[in-house]
């Protein structure tokens, strides 16, 4: 019967009720919009620095930072600075530190054409490292081996399939990222031919490679190729070049700033960073990101509350010789609060339901438009939203309801 | 006990200036049909309200079917009139998105057990058994005020308070429900009927008419079975 007088009441205020669920569904589209955004990114980065061997990220001085933030941005590959790879042997003989500087390894990045799986050409990262390279000039070891590095020594979690690339002797190896050899339609031992076009000559050098291995990291490697440092300088005519050095630092207090400190001063045309810096910068940016949020968030679900006391309150006006009469033929107090705040809870869950749909789309449109990622669902924000929406809207009706409490049954009911 | 309405020096006041009730004492007796008379402003209504509980008085003792009303807070207050008052109002405040069936449950609903036969039950008794799936705005003044009848009655109650039940009803309607409403008191029902109405003034077992909030004239009618207006 409850459900009865529920249902008819509310078909009967069709429009107005409509109203009070879209007003909600305003406000829990932008919350589970942006909480899912901000959810889905502090993941996402947290993601790639938990994936990130190394923790020290050398880059040419004046470049920006992001630059140096491998996964994140690599949109300044263009940029016409460079480390000398002749150098790079500095970073293990620094002073003071240099038993603790277990590995790095260079990169030089440019962006080459490759033919898609679906036949059309794509443009693909290409990037030179030392896969495990021994480097003269390095004190050799007690045995009197050279001392090598590589990414086989800063990036052990890497997933590889297949074998790595040899350095140095071999002039067509390459590791594919997986989702990079999915777009290519390659596995082990095809073999591709990747062109590079000079921006400042537009000459085309067409090189031939063969996959050896593929690697699967989780990180932005999965949609890059990776060669021997020499290939790479060699296709974009940079010898000698690198972008950036990752550096794996043993640091059980983790003094990886002083290390970056002493590495700068062995290379003065450097910046060394350690990635715990970077994090931090990061996470600066993600507090002003969301407190932003937080803010259209709660602005946002204001309106809502307002939207859906506003019609809780002309309902109830409306409905006080309805609610008089409840009164006199024996409903308490108790009953009539049930009987608003049941239909509040109700606008409040479907409008939390529809918005988080809505919300959903919203992320993916701040995604791309704001951080040129698609956004991940976080199951989580299903739950919080309803929460959010059902407590608003019973929030805002308390008053409405209060008043529908305090109807004097003997007033509304004598004639007009 | 054979009263069921007693009324002692009860004063209900509007405000610093208008008495409603003035030390009006009054006792009434189960079984019994009384008219309630007088001009507009008098107090009749306030008087109702305060017998069936919708109402406190400012001064006074309230007692109803042996209850010390006074002793009740608003949730007591609002389970006395669920299990004892039945009311018929002239504006019939039927709930307009319900059915008349509904309307009936609606107050079982309130009382604690919903038992739709017993409201068609109730419903034909007062003759609207064919209307049962009409909304208010679907049925005629004096249909609906039978609906309310039917509303009042379905939970069983000690008493029935009609606040101008014929007021807004021509004479043909107005007749059913006086009928309707002799036929309960011939079943035992207690009645209390406020009207405006000199015609049906001299119905039931006693008259008493209120002229400024007291009451001045209180006559036991002579019954005459079977006639009505
Ligand atoms: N809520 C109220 N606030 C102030 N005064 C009120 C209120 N309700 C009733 N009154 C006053 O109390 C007096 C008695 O009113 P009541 O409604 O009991 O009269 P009545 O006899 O039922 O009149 P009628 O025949 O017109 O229905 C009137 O003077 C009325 O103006
Ligand atoms: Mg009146």
């Amino acid at each position: 019967m409850f459900m009865r007088i529920l249902g008819k009441s509310i078909a009967r205020r069709k429009q107005r009720v409509a109203i009070a669920i879209v007003a909600v569904v305003m406000g829990a589209a932008i919350a589970s919009a942006l909480m899912t955004t901000s959810m889905a990114m502090k993941d996402k980065v947290g993601q790639q620095f938990r994936n990130f061997g190394a923790n020290i990220v050398v880059i040419p001085k004046s470049d920006t930072i992001e630059v140096g933030l491998p996964g994140i941005t690599f949109g300044s590959v263009t940029e016409q600075r460079y480390i000398n790879e002749s150098d790079l042997w500095k970073i293990k003989e620094i002073a003071n530190w240099s038993a603790n500087v277990l590995g790095y390894a260079p990169f030089l990045y440019q962006v080459v054409g490759v033919n898609g799986s679906d036949g059309r050409s794509l443009n693909i990262v290409l990037a030179g490292t030392y896969f495990n390279r021994s480097v003269e000039n390095v004190t050799k070891d007690a045995n009197g081996n050279l001392w090598a590095t590589g990414i086989r020594r800063i990036a052990p979690y890497w997933d590889i399939t297949g074998k790595w690339v040899k350095d140095g002797n071999d002039r067509r190896e390459s590791i594919v990222g997986t989702i990079a050899a999915k777009a290519m339609g390659l596995s082990i031992g095809s073999v591709y031919s990747v062109n590079y076009v000079n921006p400042d000559t537009q000459n085309v050098t067409t090189r031939d490679l063969e996959v050896t291995g593929i690697v699967n990291s989780g990180g932005a490697e999965d949609s890059q190729i990776f060669v021997d440092m020499e290939v790479a300088q060699e296709i974009s005519n940079r010898p000698g070049k690198v972008h950036s050095v990752q550096v794996s630092a043993l640091c059980t207090n983790c003094p990886a700033e002083l290390i970056g400190q002493e590495i700068e001063k062995s290379l003065p045309t450097v910046q060394a960073k350690s990635v715990k810096q970077l994090v931090l910068a990061e996470n600066q940016i993600m507090m002003q990101l969301e407190q932003t949020m937080t803010l259209v968030t709660v602005v946002a679900l204001g309106a809502s509350a307002l939207g859906v006391m506003t019609t809780m309150t002309t309902n109830v006006i409306e409905r006080r010789k309805e609610i008089g009469l409840l009164k006199s033929i024996g409903a308490d107090n108790r009953r009539i609060a049930a009987l608003f705040l049941t239909e509040a809870a109700i606008i409040g869950l479907a409008g939390g339901a529809i918005g988080y749909g809505i919300g959903l789309g919203l992320a993916q449109f701040i995604g791309q438009s704001v951080f040129q990622s698609s956004v991940e669902i976080v199951p989580i924000a299903i739950p919080i939203t309803m929460a959010i929406s059902v407590g608003i809207a019973l929030l805002a009706s308390a008053l409405p309801v209060r008043r529908a409490t305090q109807v004097e049954p003997a007033a509304v009911l004598r004639g007009e | 006990m054979t009263q069921i309405v007693e009324l002692e020096g009860v004063t209900k006041d509007y405000g610093n200036s208008t008495r409603a009730l003035s030390d009006v004492r009054l006792s009434l007796r189960k079984g019994n049909w009384t008219t309630v008379m007088g001009p507009s402003g008098s107090g009749k209504t306030t008087m109702l309200n305060i017998i069936g509980c919708l109402d406190s008085p400012t001064g006074g003792k309230v007692n109803i079917a042996g209850v010390d009303i006074a002793g009740l807070d608003q949730r007591g207050l609002t389970k006395f009139r669920r299990e004892n008052i039945g009311w018929i109002f002239q504006q019939y405040h039927l709930v307009p998105y319900l059915t008349a069936l509904e309307n009936v449950m609606l107050s079982q609903f309130y009382s604690g057990i919903v038992d739709e036969p017993l409201a068609v039950e109730m419903l034909t008794k007062v003759g609207i058994g064919h209307r049962l799936q009409h909304y208010p705005a679907q049925l005629s003044g004096g249909e609906q005020q039978r609906v309310c009848i039917a509303r009042a009655l379905v939970n069983e109650p000690s008493l029935i308070l009609a606040d101008e039940p014929t007021g807004n009803l021509d004479q043909n309607n107005g007749k059913i429900v006086l009928d309707l409403l002799e036929r309960l008191r011939e079943e035992g029902h207690t009645i209390i009927i406020v009207t405006h109405n000199t015609e049906i003034a001299g119905l039931g077992d006693r008259t008493i008419e209120l002229v400024d909030g007291k009451i001045s004239l209180d006559r036991i009618n002579e019954r005459k079975h079977g006639e009505v207006i």
